[in-house]
């Protein structure tokens, strides 16, 4: 089977899942500079890209227009059905339906774990407090960090902070999962850690956009990879046909830079 | 023997202790014999060598001249002594006075809670208390050794003068000085005659023995007890604060503190019971209360409850000035007929009506409906307001009020969406606000029972820490609004938070006081007016919220921008995102410069004499000068109050490290 039908079959399979989050002409600018350029894709659901690119290429921007923590200026995104514009109440929706990863973890420093993962249940989706607490303890289990509950950020290491921040965004069940360089703040030894949490997540069929320099994970648990430079989309692909086959010459470039 | 095994048993029992504890003790560190240490400190450079010689001289110098003015004998601490009472409580009658020993008690009884229910830390190590003991003992010993010898006094008391060249003067039998001889002495050039140092020395055995005791004990904790662990062992800290309190309660047994009696056109000293004598029963009781208290509150400590009752206590710190200053002290004359034909029945019209609408408004299904309502309230409390200031609608002034803080809670009513759970605690926040609200409202509404000569019944001290707490309670939160208005989003928050602060920051506080205690009544509509408590009350507070927002801004900047972010992404709204991450951090940073704008108007109340309210600075300066048996002695009041003042400011900024060092686990 050639890898031009490999990327067939993915295609034809994705094809008969629903678009979770679709992209048309996503322009954003930061003053004369345009992060940007015409952005378009479509992911569907339980599908797990992985967004490459040398640094400044715009990818952490677009994952971040995708929850509204950026403005985009020109073209549309649609996020689970529900266009993103102006109006509050679909900022909102959207932003309880899609949990997002940042690369410096953004753990909140004067609450301790629990109540880390515990607040935006308790105040955004109304939960009584002991469900939420039940639940939260399940989530420190599954990322391998139950016995952290009762301490603050701050007397955790960074692979266990990511792994708490995690589980602070499964806690609202999202339907999408945003990791903006998840690992990219962390000591080698502590990357491991996280990435098994997020492979464990991805078996399990969430739906997740990933942006990270980690090529063994990208090419171990994407279903596409879609590379960026410039603000623009060059390439997107199967694991299989980006690492040994890339059509585009700036996509040879930046993999022999990296590989 | 027996006595040794006993010993070694103990230690060995505190290093167990000290084990279990993890403690982790640091090896005490050599330190470096006296001559050395001073060699390396304080003389390394010949420019180091000067400059301590200078700075120690110039100490030296001023203590001296302290402890000159303290024991001089022209320095007449009898009009302090006499007048405590008036200094403290001003004129408050004698037969209303287990009044304020009432308000110390429920202080008493707050403070004794919340220091049992506090997290125990390690306590004072033995060896804080060695340095203490030596601080001390050490400052004493030189005090008697550096104070200038007592006037000599001869067999009837009297001081012993001499003539311009020395030869001593003696009392005739008329009581004037004259010559041993009998030629009387010259009319100028007479000079007091001091004891020799010798004798002076002799005298000060008193001094001798507390400084000395001290330096003795100091040394048996600090080399006695020779092993470490033993120096690094702690007493509990607050059993011992209390019993230095008990020691401070129990000189009213046996020191004769003060003398007063008002007459009935003034402040005038004349003399009568003392102050000691008739106050020691309250002060024993109040003191037994804050034990009592500290032991019940240690009890509950141990339970579960503990969380419950020490949010209860806070909430009660909160409305204690209230109800201590408005509800006993002030005595209100309650008209029970209008109570029952107006209050209660406006009473239960806002807590039910408003529970109603609130409990509406938490209807999860209301969606655009309910933000419509919230809005349609606020603007009838906006045009509530306006309408006063035309005369057009006659209401009572709480009835505003009331409709305005509805219309606040209908704002906050989103959040509390959900569940009937959920949605009940918004209508028992409101129940409890509006309850404390009205019956507060009634009482301030009433004549006051007091009779004093002065305008309100408040003064001296008793008016100075009023308005202090008054200030901090109701400028914090208008100074968090500023600060949050002005890093707002929205320019016309903005604008008008940046307007405001910089012009109140832009003005002299006296000016400030001036302008509201003389001006503003002139403004206000008809039916409304500020009294002098009132407009000094208001003036604090606005300026003192113009500090306290800038403070607060500096806290808020320092939030990193990710904290926002994540907030966002987890679907936080904007009000959750300020109360639950935004404020708690912020206000945490700017702990210690709240402090300083807490002890700043605390210190500031003193501008109050300025004004014309009879506070503490007053009764120094003005009132007991003008006493008869007192004509213009200052100088020992406005020492006194100095050190009162002091004792405040300094035990707020202890309060404040203690606070920063407990809120910052978890930080970083």
């Amino acid at each position: 089977m050639s890898i031009n039908d490999a990327t067939t079959a993915v295609n034809a399979e994705l094809a008969g899942r629903d678009d979770i989050i679709v992209c048309d002409g996503v322009d954003k600018w930061y003053g004369d500079f345009q992060a940007l350029k015409g952005v378009t894709a479509t992911i569907k659901e339980r599908e797990v890209v992985v967004v490459l690119g040398p640094s400044g290429s715009g990818k952490s921007t677009w994952i971040r227009c995708i929850n509204r923590l950026e403005q985009h200026q020109g073209g549309r995104i649609i996020v689970d059905g529900v266009e993103l514009t102006n109006d509050t109440r679909n900022i909102e929706k959207i932003r309880s339906e899609v949990g997002m990863v940042f690369q410096s973890f953004n753990l909140f420093p004067h609450l301790t774990v629990i109540d880390n993962i515990t607040l935006a249940p308790i105040w955004v989706r109304k939960r009584p407090r002991g469900e939420a607490e039940q639940t939260a303890r399940e989530l420190l289990e599954r990322v391998g960090i139950p016995e952290q509950a009762d301490k603050f950020p701050g007397q955790l290491s960074g692979g266990q902070q990511q792994r708490v921040a995690i589980a602070r965004a499964l806690a609202m069940e999202p339907r999408i999962m945003l990791f903006d360089e998840p690992t990219s703040a962390l000591d080698p030894e502590m990357i491991k850690e996280v990435l098994d949490v997020m492979k464990e997540l991805a078996n399990s069929g969430m739906t997740m956009m990933v942006v990270t320099h980690e090529m063994g994970f990208a090419r171990e648990v994407a279903d596409r990879i879609i590379f960026m430079e410039s603000g623009e989309i060059v390439e997107v692909g199967t694991p299989e046909h980006f690492f040994t086959n890339p059509t585009e010459d700036r996509t040879k470039l930046f993999l022999s830079q990296i590989l | 023997m027996s006595d040794l095994l006993k010993s070694d048993v103990d230690l060995e029992a505190i290093i167990a202790q000290a084990d279990e504890d993890e403690i982790t003790l640091r090896p005490d560190e050599p330190s470096l014999p006296p001559g050395e240490w001073m060699r390396k400190n304080l003389f390394s450079t010949p420019f180091n060598s000067v400059l301590t010689i200078v700075f120690a001289l110039g100490a030296l110098w001023a203590y001296r001249a302290i402890l000159n003015f303290i024991f001089s004998e022209n320095t007449q601490w009898d009009a302090v002594r006499v007048n405590l009472r008036l200094m403290f409580t001003q004129a408050y009658p004698d037969e209303n006075y287990t009044r304020v020993w009432v308000s110390l008690a429920i202080v008493a009884v707050l403070a004794g809670l919340s220091l049992g229910l506090s997290k125990v830390g390690r306590g004072l190590s033995l060896k804080k208390i060695a340095t203490w003991c030596f601080g001390w003992g050490g400052l004493i010993v030189l005090g008697v050794l550096l104070r200038e010898p007592s006037v000599k006094t001869d067999a009837s008391g009297e001081s012993v003068f001499a003539d311009a060249n020395g030869v001593e003067l003696v009392r005739d039998d008329l009581g004037s000085l004259a010559y041993a001889n009998g030629d009387p002495a010259p009319s100028q050039g007479l000079e007091l005659i001091r004891e020799s140092f010798g004798s002076a020395m002799g005298n000060r055995t008193g001094w001798w023995i507390i400084g000395l005791l001290l330096l003795a004990v100091g040394a048996a904790i600090w080399f006695g007890l020779g092993d470490f662990r033993r120096r690094n062992t702690f007493v509990p800290a607050i059993p011992f604060g209390l019993a230095g309190v008990g020691l401070l309660v129990s000189t009213t047994w046996w020191y004769g503190w003060g003398n007063y009696t008002f007459s009935e056109e003034g402040f005038t000293y004349e003399p009568g019971e003392l102050v000691a004598s008739s106050t020691r029963n309250p002060w024993t009781v109040v003191f037994l209360v804050l034990v009592g208290a500290y032991i019940v509150g240690r009890a509950i400590q141990r339970t579960e409850r503990a969380g419950t009752v020490r949010a209860i206590t806070n909430l009660s710190w909160l409305l204690a000035p209230f109800v201590t200053f408005w509800a006993v002290l002030r005595g209100p004359v309650l008209d029970w007929g209008y109570v029952a034909s107006v209050d209660i029945p406006l009473y239960l019209l806002f807590a039910v009506g408003g529970g109603l609408i609130l409990w509406m408004l938490t209807n999860p299904h209301i969606g655009e409906a309910g933000r419509i309502i919230a809005v349609v309230i606020l603007a009838i409390a906006a045009f509530t307001w306006i309408s006063a200031f035309f005369g057009w609608f006659g209401m009572l002034q709480k009835i505003r009020l009331s409709i305005l803080f509805l219309g606040l809670a209908a704002l906050l009513a989103p959040n509390f969406k959900g569940d009937a759970k959920q949605r009940m605690k918004l209508i028992y926040g409101w129940l409890g606000f509006i309850t404390i609200f009205h019956v507060m409202v009634t009482l301030i509404n009433t004549p006051s029972s007091i009779e004093v000569p002065t305008e309100d019944f408040a003064g001296g001290f008793m008016v100075s820490i009023y308005v202090s707490i008054f200030t901090m309670i109701f400028s914090f939160p208008l100074g968090v609004m500023l600060a949050l208005a002005r890093t707002s989003r929205l320019p016309l928050f903005r604008v008008m938070s940046t307007v405001y602060i910089e012009s109140f920051r832009g003005v002299p506080l006296i000016t400030m006081l001036f302008f509201f205690t003389v001006f503003v009544n002139l403004f206000l509509p008809e039916g409304m007016e500020l009294s002098l408590f009132a407009a000094v009350v208001v003036a604090f507070v606005l300026f003192s919220a113009a500090y306290l927002a800038e403070n607060v801004r500096g806290g808020l900047q320092a939030i990193r921008r990710g904290q926002y972010e994540a907030s966002d992404a987890l679907g936080l709204t904007t009000v959750q995102r300020t109360a639950f991450i935004v404020l708690p951090q912020g206000l945490r940073v700017s702990i210690p410069p709240l402090v300083g704008q807490v002890i700043a108007t605390f210190k500031e109340t003193s501008l109050l004499a300025i004004v014309g309210v009879f506070d503490f600075l007053r009764m120094a300066r003005d009132v007991i000068p003008a006493q008869t048996e007192f004509l213009g002695v200052r100088k020992p009041g406005l020492l006194f109050i100095c050190v009162v003042y002091f004792v405040g400011a300094y035990a707020m900024s202890k309060y404040s490290q203690r606070l920063e060092k407990q809120l910052g686990v978890g930080e970083r």
